[in-house]
Order: C-alpha cells, then structure tokens, then sequence
C-alpha cells in the first residue's frame, strides 16, 4: 500500500500479516515506561544508599557487607528449543488463546485485559474477533485511543476507507495529536480521491509532527495528484531532508521535476532512486533469507506473555507475573523487555541480586543500554563489587559523555568507598559542569569535604539544600560539614 | 465534486440537497445500467480447471491459467479455449487435466471439440494468445506453458496441428506467463514474444509459512527469468531473438502483458509488468530492437515509486484522448493501477484521483480489461479477483480466498465508481478467479465477459444491461500487412465522439480476446468516418458508417463488409 510498510512480502502474502502498526508504538510506550520505573526505582536506590554512604564516608574503611549472600539469589529461566512443526507452532499460539482468556477470566472488569486479548487476535489474523474485543474494551473505557487506532488501521488495510476515516477521527477525539492519525486519514482521503480534504488532513499531522518524513512525502504524493507540482517538490524534499534514504520521496521528486521540466534533476533523482532501489532489493532479500516464521511466532507469543505478565504485575499479582515473564524469556531469550519487566519486578519486590542478573542479561543483548549499565552500577555499588560498579559507570558515561548522571555516580561510588577522591573531585565537577542541580551540586560537595575542602563543601551543600530542601540526605551531610569545620 | 464511491462534497446546505439528488440519480443510473448474469449454467460448458496441486504449494499452481475468446472456425462467433494445469510431482487425476476448446454454437451453446481440433495440451498452461502467424486467414494458438509451449497451427478444417518443433519454439523448458503476437519489424507476419514468470524447479522449490501455517512461497524466493522474442521468419519458423532484440537484458518475474502502439510512432511496443518488481516497457525503434524505459515512462512502479505485485495489464483508451492508457491487477493490499498515457511518451499513475482502484484494495486482482460494457462511448473496467494463497482465511480473516469480481462505471468525467453492488448475479460470484476475456459472445453488441477460476469451473456472464447505448464492432483484414491486423490501429469519429483502439494479440491475465474491436457509441446513430493505420502500412478511411453492426475492413479496400454472424440476433 503506502510506502511506509516497506516490507514487501516474500511470498505476496508474507509481508501483510505480521503486526498492527499502533500495538507497535504501544510497545514502545512500554518499553519507556519499564526504563521509567527502572529509573525510579535507581533513583529510590540511589537515595537509599546515599544515607549509607554518608554513614561510611565517615568511617573509612565502610562497613562490609557480605555480598556474597545477597547475590546468590539466582533467577532461573526456562529454556525453550525453537518451533520444529506446524503442530507445535499451533499449539503455542494456542497456549497465547488460553493465556489471554484466563486474564480475561480473571479480569473480567479490566478494559485493558480486552485490548490485549483484541491485539492477540488482530496477531493471530482474526480481526474480526479482534475488532469485537476492542469495541468491548471500548464499551469498559471509551476513552483508549491507541483501539481506535488499531481499528484504523485494520479497515485502510482492508480497503474499508470511510471506516478507517471514523476510527481516526475518533481517535482524534480523545487524543488530538494522536501520532500519525491525521496521516492516515490523508492517505484514506486520497485513496478515496478526495484530495483537498486529504490535503487538509495530512497539513494537520504536519503541524503536530513537522518532522515527519511520512507525513511530508503523503502531502507530496496528494499534491503531485493535484499537480501542485512545486509545492509536492517542497513536500518531498522536506522528506528527504528527515530521511535522505526515503526512496518514494526520491521517486516522487523525480516525477514531479520531470513535470517541472527541470530534465537535469530529474535524471540525478531517477538515478538515485534506481541506487536506493536496488540496495533495497538486495536488503529485503537478505531479510527475506533470514526470515523464520516459526521464529517470529515464537517471538510474538514471548511478546503476548509479557503483556499478560504486566497485567498481573499490576493487579498486585507478582508471583503470577514473574512466573509469565520467565516464560516470556524463555520463548525468546533474546527480548529485552521481559528482562526489564522482570528487573523491575525484581527491584520493587527487594531483590537486588535477582534485578542485576536481569540487567545483566540485557547487557549481554543490548552493550550500549545506558539504563542498564547505570543500574549495573548501582546495583554492584551495593553489593560493594567496586571493579564492577566502577566499570558500569564507565560504561555510562562513555555512552553518554553530556550527561552528568554518570559522572555522578562514579564519583559517588569513590566516594563511598574512600578511593580515588581527587578523581571523585573531578568527576563531580564535571557533573555539575554538565548539570546545574541539587543532586551534583550535593556530590561535589560531598567531594569537597572528603578531599578536606570545608568551605566549598558548605557552600555547595548549601545549595543543594536550597535546590531541594526536601532531601534529608543534604542537611545530614552538612551538618557533618559544620562538625568538621568547628574542629 | 463527485468522489468515487459516489458520494458528494459540498459545503453549503443547498448543494448537500443538489448534489445528493444528482448521488440519487446517478445511483439509479448505475442500478440499471449494468448486469451481466451468470449463464455459465446453460452453455454447456464443463471445463473443470486443475493446478496440479498435491499440497507440496509448488509456486506455478497459484498463477495458473489464462483463456482464449477467439473465433478458431472463422463462422463469425467467438470460441472459447481454457487453459488448464496439469498434474505436478504428487498429485495424481484420473483424468488427465487438459486445455479445452469450446466451439460457440450460438444461442449460448458452446460444444467442447478439444478433441476433434486437437488442441488438448496437458502441458501446464499458463498463458494463451491466438493470432495468424503463418498469414493463411485462420488464428493459431501459442500455449505457453510450465514446460514445453506448443504451437498449434490452424489447419482451417477446424483442427489444429501441433508445430512447435518445426516452428523451433518450444522455448526448453521454463515456467511461462504472458504471450504476445506482434508485428515487431513491420514485415507483415507476427513475431512471438514469450513471457517469463520465474526459475522454478522442483529442486529450488520451497514452501513458506506465515504463523505457522503453510502458504506459497512468493517470486522473491525463486530467481528471475528474462523473456523470450522470437522473429518470424516467414517461412512456419522462428528465430530466437532474444539477445539481438535487447529483450534478454532485463531479468524480471513476468506475469501479464499488452503490445501496444503506446507512442503512436507506427510501431508496437510490449509492457510486461512483473510480479514484486519493476514493470518493463520495451519501446520499439521500429526494427524489432527494444530499449527498456519503464521508469522513465512512470510505469515501472506505482506512485509511491513502490513495485507492485503486478498480475495482469490491459491498455484502453479510457479518456477519449487518442492515447492508450494501461491499467495494471495486482496484489492484496495494493490498488490496481490505472496509468494515464499523458502523449509524451510518460504516464501518470491516476488510479486514486480517477477512483480506478475501487474495491481492489482487499483483494489480488488478475485478469482485467478497459471495456465499454454499457455502450455509452467511453470504457469500463472489469477485475477479476480471488486470493492466491488458498488458506489465507487461516492467518487474515481480513482476507477472502475467493472473491467477488469487480465492476467500474466510467461516469464520463475522468472517474470511476464501483458498481459491482448493482451489476448483476453474475457479479455476486465468489470464486478463486484467475483469467478474464471480454468479447462479444451472443453478436448482440455488447461485450460478455468469460472467467477461468482456478481449481473451479468457469464464469461465463452474458451482459444482458438494458437501455444499450448505439455501438460498432471492426474486424480488420490485413492484405499487404498481417492477416487480422494485430498492431492496427482503429479510429472511430462519431459526432463529439473520437475512440481509438488497437487489434491486440494476447493481452489482460496471460490471455486472449478482443480482436474484434467493439466500440460504443451512446446516443449516435452514425460513425462519421473510421480510420485504419495498419501496422507496416497505410491508413485507410471509411465514412458514413451505419451503428450497431460489425464490419470487416479490408486493408486497401474504400467500403467495408459487414459481418453476416455478427447481426445474428
């Protein structure tokens, strides 16, 4: 259809059926919302340790803990061979069916348990089961744009135009700059050959999302029809000024400068599309080789388990989550989220040991998660594994040189422990160069006073202090600063 | 402002109530304008097709087969020739599949005398065409197969004899698409293009899934093939001139084809559009030398620049503007494409501001054709729909195997509106349908339409839509150039009406039909002048033509004959 799904089949069919586009952004949205609650429960353990720290910074060598104890706790995962028959591919996605309708059973009230239940079926190439379980979700919570969204979507795929106008529209409703809805409205309208309303709609999804190289080239492709010839060319190469590798875009400029008579950049853009396209093939045929459908549907089941999982997760129902999670990683090992899903589980449930093996985990997968590496860090500072601890934050700030956090906890970590304190020092300056806030200026406090220097510690802290008042941690430290002073 | 499924827009109240009146009475209109009836029943046409299949999914049982609507017996109505598969590695029949032809009776009684004309391949058959290549005033038949192709060549006695060695183009052992006759150097005889799908064997076969579920592997999975063009020699032989031509430079995954004057520059060109790639146009320098320039001419891609899994091509001149246009079947999911020949040489993909690709969204789409079902002077299209996965209702319920055909009205005014709803029981068919011909199968002057539906019995729909409008039917006869005038070019003025049309030789789904040129004129009751540009030859010019009848033009002759059969009732 459009060039957005670019994946063409192999097989005509293949390239059709495989996910909704509005579950995927959904999926992002939980992916945000795992760092998020890893973030936080960092942070809720970063405060945690400080008050120990603190404790330690005045008594050197820190206490030690035993480690060893705490970390023995070990996460055991299944471990699943791939899919081998159809049989058994049909029975997994059986084992989805009879997943979802237990949390149906067991969330009978929850409009959410529906959704998921209509996003398993949309999956699975029912969509008129599917459709039926989000007007039900919809009936328990009208206000779920992302189910409109998906209705959307499965009527433009089905030709079903007006249909798709009405889902969007109402999507709009509830959420008015819900991503991409304006666009597929456009593109509806123009199938439809309604191209000054098209025209309308798609210049709406512009103003929520300039960036959008979708949008940019749809308005190109329904100005082209117009024969808006020089606007279609602004569009297009507004396109390809967010995607250089946008080869409709370059197709479309193509076009409209022949129309232009512009002969020369015509037969430049020709040429590059014809070079875009054939790396385009080659591509496809790669992916198309390495294709495994056994594999994908193992992997979309994993996905179904954690989203179950969650919904238990978050009906208080830890126990059953963890025990859907595992499952989860065992379908795919290499899923990163079920990993996420199971450290958060981990971190609030108060075992640390279990969260690092999981971020460890993701490390392994994923080298350059900063979350992760962060937490690896926090995590082995409480378990007082320096090497380790020290390496993560490494880790963190060669990710991300700009950001202070890193700097921050290296520098607290020496802290902590009492070694390397000019390093410390020059961390924390380097944090509070990046990051004017409570927290870096209360480490280059704290920096100052380990390293003997009372009046900077003082005058830091007490800025601290008046960043955030709230932070007990902060007049702690700064009362111990007026102890050492008057000594 | 009329959108394609007939809606209005309009902004003030006042033209709310005007134009829904106009939508009222278009929408009667449409009602009545169209239907074409199912009578497959009672022609006594039995013809059952195969695709060979055992369950292994071999790829070339998803796209078989194309027809034939063409007159064998030269009594002046149309025959009708199926393709048929044939058993591949695994399945058995207790009768061997095999191509049918059916001689039309009149009275829509068609007798199946395969074995009388001897044209029952049991090959595996794929594309069709029919066209005089030996000049002897009877039409011959090409079958292009997965495997060997045949050549029969018409004895003239009814009976067909297989030439295909003598002939040398039997063309090894391929998996074939379209066939197209073409005078390609102008040298009065038809020289034979051959379009190739893909290098299957059952070695490099494969099957696919799609969550778990078996499905056909698509082309991607199979290497590209280039097409074969072979000159005629003028002696019953043919050279391969495949190399020589520039044709054997562009691999690609053949599917349909049209030949087609699309530049008016007095020679025939071919456009063979390709199954998930790029459609080729090989532009004609008038020798039989071809360039492919199918991007630069807009009808390599869609309008996204996307490569669609392109199925069937007919051309038509939909807009009345002299020029030929294409309009192009595809995959699910994708439109149809209808490509507005713009005159320079280039083409606009027009198909969503026209409406063109109504109701094909959901389906893959195969046979198709630019026709003037209603006799109203300008061209409708039909679409011949059915999934080529035969269990895609396991993994999209989204998705239909079998399918209802597709019905476009053109309103005359550069658009398009579906009128599948109002066109009659022969519209509301749901089959796995594969190849479509149009021709006039009753003489009564209007154009029937014959559908090949794979693993079924076929689809014959009599257009019985009320309130004809006047019409012209040409059949042309070559003198000094080819015998049935493939490559002409015929202009028919009547009044404010200007039509033209092209004899083709192959064309839609990997078929054939339409060598009889049908016109319709709407309310004129005179065709001020037809004019004949014969491909390698001259122009010829008749005036004051009287409506409703078929005539034949000779090449060279000043007065057309009419057609005995074709006033048949």
């Amino acid at each position: 259809m459009m060039n957005r799904s670019a994946a063409r089949r192999h097989g005509k069919a293949q390239r059709r059926s495989e996910s909704l586009g509005a579950p995927s952004f959904r999926g992002r949205k939980n992916v945000m919302r795992a760092l998020a609650l890893l973030a936080m429960a960092g942070l809720v353990g970063t405060g945690f340790l400080c008050v120990r720290l603190l404790q330690h910074s005045e008594e050197q060598p820190p206490e030690i803990e035993h480690p060893n104890q705490q970390t023995s706790d070990q996460v055991i995962l299944p471990v699943y061979g791939p899919l081998r028959t159809e049989q058994e591919v049909a029975a997994l996605r059986a084992r989805e069916i009879e997943l979802t309708d237990a949390m149906l059973h067991d969330f009978p009230d929850s409009a959410k348990a529906f959704a998921l239940t209509g996003n398993l079926y949309y999956r699975h190439g029912d969509a008129i089961e599917a459709t039926k379980l989000w007007n039900k979700a919809l009936e328990m919570d009208p206000q779920q744009a992302d189910l409109y969204g998906n209705m959307g979507w499965s009527s433009l795929k089905q030709g079903d135009l007006e249909e798709a106008i009405a889902h969007y529209r109402k999507a709009l409703e509830i959420r008015p700059q819900f991503p991409e809805a304006y666009a597929n409205i456009g593109r509806a309208l123009m199938m439809a050959g309604r191209h000054e309303e098209a025209v309308e709609a798609i210049e709406k999804e512009i103003q929520i999302s300039p960036g959008s190289s979708f949008a940019h080239f749809l308005l190109g492709q329904v100005l082209l029809q117009q024969k808006e010839y020089v606007r279609a060319k602004e569009h297009y190469e507004a396109a390809l000024k967010v995607e250089p590798r946008h080869a409709n875009a370059v197709y479309g400029l193509a076009t409209v400068c022949a129309k232009l008579g512009q002969r020369d950049e015509a037969k430049q853009y020709s040429a590059h599309f014809r070079k875009l396209k054939t790396e385009a093939r080659q591509d496809l045929k790669g992916r198309k080789a390495d294709y495994d459908d056994f594999s994908e549907t193992q992997k979309h089941a994993a996905i179904t388990y954690i989203n179950v999982g969650r919904m238990y997760r978050d009906h208080g129902q830890a126990a059953r989550a963890e025990q859907l999670l595992k499952e989860a990683a065992g379908l795919d090992p290499n899923n990163v989220m079920s990993y996420l899903e199971l450290a958060s589980l981990y971190q609030v449930g108060r075992q640390p040991a279990k969260a690092l093996q999981m971020h460890r985990r993701i490390v392994a997968i994923q080298p350059n998660s900063r979350i992760c590496h962060f937490m690896i860090g926090i995590l082995c500072a409480h378990f007082q594994q320096f090497e380790d601890a020290e390496e993560a934050f490494g880790r963190v700030i060669a990710l991300a040189p700009k950001k202070s956090d890193g700097y921050r906890e290296l520098a607290r970590l020496y802290l902590k422990t009492g070694r390397k304190l000019p390093q410390a020092r020059q961390l924390a300056e380097k944090a509070l160069a990046l990051e004017v806030n409570a927290a870096n200026y209360f480490i280059l406090g704290w920096a100052c006073y380990a390293t003997g220097d009372m009046k900077n510690a003082s005058r830091l802290v007490e800025k601290a202090m008046a960043l955030d008042p709230g932070n007990a941690n902060y007049p702690r430290l700064y009362q111990l600063i007026q102890q050492r002073k008057a000594n | 402002m009329v959108a394609m499924n007939g809606r209005v827009f309009a902004s003030s109240a006042t033209q709310w109530c005007a134009l829904a009146l106009l939508c009222l009475c278009v929408a009667t209109v449409t009602a009545e304008t169209f239907v074409l009836t199912d009578v497959t029943e009672e022609t006594g046409v039995a013809f059952t097709h195969a695709d060979g299949s055992s369950g292994k999914r071999y790829i070339v049982e998803s796209v078989t087969s194309g027809l034939a609507l063409f007159d064998y017996d030269n009594d002046g109505d149309i025959d009708i020739y199926f393709l048929n598969g044939a058993p591949l590695k695994g399945a058995t029949y207790d009768t061997a599949p095999k191509n049918t032809l059916y001689r039309n009776d009149g009275n829509w009684k068609f007798t199946d005398v395969t074995n009388h004309a001897g044209v029952g391949d049991t090959g595996f058959g794929l594309g069709v065409a029919a066209a005089d290549y030996d000049n002897d005033g009877d039409l011959d038949l090409y079958v292009n197969n997965y495997g060997p192709n045949v050549l029969y060549r018409n004895e003239g006695d009814g009976t067909f004899a297989d030439v295909t060695a003598q002939a040398g183009v039997a063309n090894g052992h391929k998996v074939g698409a379209a066939v197209l006759f073409l005078d390609m150097d102008g040298d009065a005889d038809l020289d034979l293009f051959v379009a190739n799908y893909l290098d299957f064997t059952y070695e490099n076969h494969r099957m696919r899934t799609s969550k778990g579920i078996p499905m056909y592997a698509g082309p991607m999975d199979f290497p590209p093939m280039a097409n074969d063009l072979f000159r005629n020699n003028g002696s019953g032989t043919f050279t391969d001139v495949s190399v020589a031509s520039g044709v054997a430079e562009h691999k690609g995954w053949g599917m349909g084809g049209v030949a087609a004057d699309f530049d008016r520059d007095g020679d025939t060109d071919v456009h063979i559009v390709n199954d998930v790639y790029a459609n080729f146009l090989f532009v004609n320098d008038g020798t039989g030398k071809f360039e492919e320039d199918g991007l630069l001419a807009g009808l390599a891609y869609d309008i996204q620049g996307d490569d669609q899994g392109s199925m069937g091509v007919d051309c038509g001149d939909y807009d009345n503007d002299g020029w030929l246009d294409f309009y192009q079947t595809s995959y699910a999911e994708e439109l149809t494409a209808l490509y507005r020949n713009l005159g320079d040489g280039t083409f606009d993909d027009v198909t969503m501001i026209t409406g063109a690709g109504a109701g094909t969204l959901a389906h893959v789409t195969w046979g198709t054709s630019l026709v003037d079902f209603d006799n109203d002077g300008d061209r409708d299209i039909f679409v011949a729909c059915g999934h080529l996965q035969d269990n895609v209702e396991l993994y999209n319920n989204n998705a239909v195997t079998a399918a209802r055909n597709i019905l476009l009205m053109n309103t005359g005014n550069g658009r398009f509106v579906n009128v599948s709803d109002q066109g009659g029981d022969g519209m509301k068919v749901r089959l796995r349908s594969r190849a479509a011909g149009f021709d006039d199968l009753d003489n009564d002057g209007d154009v029937d339409v014959v559908v090949l539906n794979a693993r079924g019995r076929p689809t014959i729909l009599r257009n019985d839509s009320p309130r004809q409008g006047h019409w012209l039917q040409v059949r042309l006869r070559g003198v000094k150039t080819n015998r049935n005038g493939v490559g002409a070019r015929v202009k028919v003025i009547a009044a404010d009406l200007t039509q033209v049309d092209e004899v083709h030789s192959g064309r839609g789904y990997q078929s054939h039909y339409g060598s009889r040129l049908h016109f319709g004129l709407g309310p004129r009751t005179t065709v001020d002048r037809v004019e004949v540009s014969w491909i390698g030859g001259g122009t010829d010019v008749y005036r004051n033509i009287k409506v409703d009848r078929c005539l034949l033009l000779v090449e060279g002759k000043s007065t057309p004959a009419p057609v005995e059969a074709a006033t048949r009732p």
